[in-house]
């Protein structure tokens, strides 16, 4: 009950308001951005209309939130917490996985280990490759950072782990970084 | 298994306490001391596939230990058992005779006696 009062509240506020209006032409902008990204053929065009959409999105809550009088504003607070944390969620947790990985894992940096690794790495992309402990031949990339167990390293000869380091590097270089833009953008 | 959470009565050995693949791997640390990853699958006859989830569980349960060991560049691991058979043995006792008591009470301590009477 407490929530349609508040609806009716924002619903009162906005029809007083002189900003009515420019926010209806945030909101219909913004759709129609939305509607026009599935449209788009080019991968970056996709985003850059995805994008748009959300800043106009989010420009229609600051002015509603802006012209808001009454005091009962749960549902737009609740709102914008829900975009601050995402967006955070999004951007933050995807790029610094795997900082908390390393400290999951224990892992540590491969040249501990074996000293052509990193170098290998180097010349294909920016990572720090690491290793961890576990007899478990895995080999995988998170953020800017690619783990291998040792079980790995113990089972391979140099060129087979040439072609698992590789394999990950085109991860960190295409896909793995930011998979929600790829997936955004509708490409690969 | 290898916490003792669970133990087959019926089963025979070691296979009471631990999986066949553990009971495996630790008769071999246990008969031969040190070794590497690759001499275990070989005394074992058992794949690396198969041992590696099995060697990680016994050096997470402390039965095994293990050192990262670099031999002319390529990366070893070196398990060593961490009981003796005896001390696995006793520590084994031990827990199954706490869980027995904890279950049972004064009727439990009132049967080994018995039992180490028979004896």
């Amino acid at each position: 009950m407490k929530i349609i009062g508040e609806l009716n509240c924002i619903g009162l506020c906005l029809s007083l308001s002189d900003f009515a209006p420019y926010i209806g032409l945030l909101i219909v902008v913004s759709i129609a951005l939305l509607a026009a990204k599935q449209m788009r053929a080019r991968p970056k065009n996709r985003l850059f209309t995805f994008v748009s959409a959300q800043v106009v999105a989010l420009l229609a809550i600051l002015a509603t939130f802006y012209i808001m009088q009454c005091s009962e504003m749960l549902t737009v607070y609740l709102y914008s917490s829900y975009v601050v944390i995402s967006t955070i969620l999004i951007f933050g947790v995807l790029r610094f996985y795997d900082r908390i990985l390393v400290r999951r894992l224990d892992a540590k940096p491969v040249d501990g280990i074996m000293d052509w690794v990193q170098e290998f790495v180097d010349a294909l992309t920016s990572a720090s490759v690491y290793y961890y402990d576990s007899a478990v031949p895995k080999a995988f990339a998170a953020g800017r950072s690619i783990f291998v167990s040792v079980g790995l390293l113990e089972a391979l000869d140099d060129d087979e782990l040439k072609a698992v380091l590789a394999h990950e590097a085109w991860h960190i270089r295409n896909n793995s970084r930011t998979p929600f833009l790829k997936q955004l953008s509708g490409y690969g | 298994m290898v916490k003792l959470d669970q133990i087959n009565i019926s089963n025979k050995g070691l296979t009471k306490f631990f999986s066949p693949i553990e009971a495996t791997i630790l008769r071999a640390l246990w008969a031969d001391g040190d070794m590497m990853t690759s001499e275990l699958t070989e005394k074992t006859k058992i794949p690396l596939t198969s041992v590696a989830g099995t060697l990680d569980r016994l050096v997470k349960a402390g039965y095994a230990s293990r050192t990262v060991d670099n031999v002319n560049g390529r990366v070893r691991y070196v398990y060593s058992p961490v009981y003796s058979e005896d001390e696995a043995a006793s520590e084994i006792t031990t827990r199954v005779l706490d869980s027995l008591v904890d279950a049972f009470g004064p009727l439990a301590v009132e049967n080994f006696s018995k039992y180490s009477g028979k004896k």
